[in-house]
């Protein structure tokens, strides 16, 4: 079967050595209920002679399931005692947990709107935003990048502390008006 | 009770039969109960096999049976009478519960200057290699012929003469394992 092959067989489609190709660089994944299956079927011979195979070689790298084939077989032709009530009693509350178990919807509530507190929520939040973004500006006018260009931020607060803004100049109208 | 006895009452139900799994499987309590009796002795004999204490056994069916019924019932769901007996599928899911139980219970814990030093050493583990598609799918045989097929680019009748088998079952090993591959690659898209 291969491209150019000399039997005479079907040149290969592409996809089907695409596939294999692929194949071999993924990781098999990890189905549980299936390997369960697929041991029981093991364990029971129902299996035809590739996947008997497959599966031999898969135990073999796995002690626990083979462990377990080799369990189930002998258990298929045993004879076992029955279980004790404890067992049972609490089995059968296992199942009930999950039989009666059922969603209980909460009963819908009527929506009551009342105008006062749709109000005072929409004012409160209001507030908050203005607040928010006073509370942000005077943070952000303290920030170094905000000071005038060329001046450190400390020699602002000196020049602030030691030649204050320039002062009110008062003056007195009733002495000019005396002249 | 033989379990032989199982298989035919549940297990192996005949065509005309209605699925014994089926009352139980819509939530039916009666049939929970006619399962956990009919089956309990079974899953403490597979736990048994398993459990390192004999204390342990009744914890360990119990978590087997927690499992079946877990999620309404999403493990016993799986099961398909067509590939193994009902019985034979409880063992191989009992034994497994069971050891998984077993690996999350917490060790008893000692202090630590309690333990002599030499006992602290941990031998290196080495990562155990997952297993590439084909080993997983593949039986080692089908791996083979695909394997001379498209990397060592040889034909079916080269093939059919190196392992010493009839052309036509290289063909159908062949179209076996694509089929296989296909319909993961298929059910992953």
């Amino acid at each position: 079967m291969r491209a150019n092959g000399t039997s005479g067989e079907r040149p290969p489609e592409l996809p089907d050595r695409e596939i294999w190709r692929r194949s071999q660089e993924i990781e098999a994944p990890i189905d549980e209920a299936e390997q369960l299956l697929d041991l029981a079927a093991l364990a029971d011979n129902r299996l035809d002679d590739d996947e008997t195979q497959r599966l031999a070689a898969l135990i073999a790298r796995d002690t626990d399931a083979a462990g377990d084939v080799a369990a189930a077989r002998l258990l298929a032709d045993a004879t076992i005692d029955d279980a004790d009530p404890n067992v049972i009693a609490r089995a059968l509350l296992a199942g009930e947990d999950q039989l009666e178990a059922e969603v209980i919807a909460f009963p819908a509530g009527r929506v009551v709107v009342r105008p006062f507190y749709s109000a005072a929520s929409w004012s409160g939040l209001a507030a908050a935003m203005v607040l928010a973004g006073w509370f942000g500006f005077s943070l952000g006018s303290g920030l170094p990048g905000v000071t005038p260009a060329g001046h450190a931020p400390d020699e602002a607060a000196a020049n602030e502390l030691f030649d204050p803004a320039p002062p009110l100049i008062l003056r007195d109208f009733s002495e000019s008006s005396q002249i | 009770m033989r379990v032989q006895q199982l298989n035919r009452d549940l297990g192996d139900r005949r065509r005309d039969q209605p699925d014994p799994l089926a009352a139980l499987l819509v939530g039916d309590k009666r049939s929970w109960d006619h399962f956990v009796r009919r089956y309990a002795a079974l899953i403490v004999a597979a736990v048994r096999g398993v459990a390192a204490a004999s204390g342990d056994v009744e914890d360990l069916a119990q978590e087997v049976f927690v499992r079946l019924c877990k999620d309404d019932f999403r493990l016993l769901r799986t099961y398909d009478s067509t590939r193994a007996s009902l019985s034979t599928w409880m063992t191989i899911v009992a034994r497994s519960t069971a050891r998984d139980a077993l690996r999350r219970r917490r060790p008893d814990s000692v202090p630590i200057d309690a333990v002599p030093e030499s006992h602290l050493k941990v031998d290196a583990v080495e990562p155990t290699p997952k297993l590439k598609l084909p080993e997983a799918l593949l039986s080692p045989r089908q791996r083979e012929i695909l394997g001379m097929l498209y990397d060592k680019e040889m034909d079916v009748a080269e093939i059919a003469a190196a392992l010493g088998i009839d052309p036509q079952t290289v063909r159908s090993a062949h179209h076996k394992a694509m089929l296989k591959l296909r319909a993961h690659f298929k059910s992953d898209s």
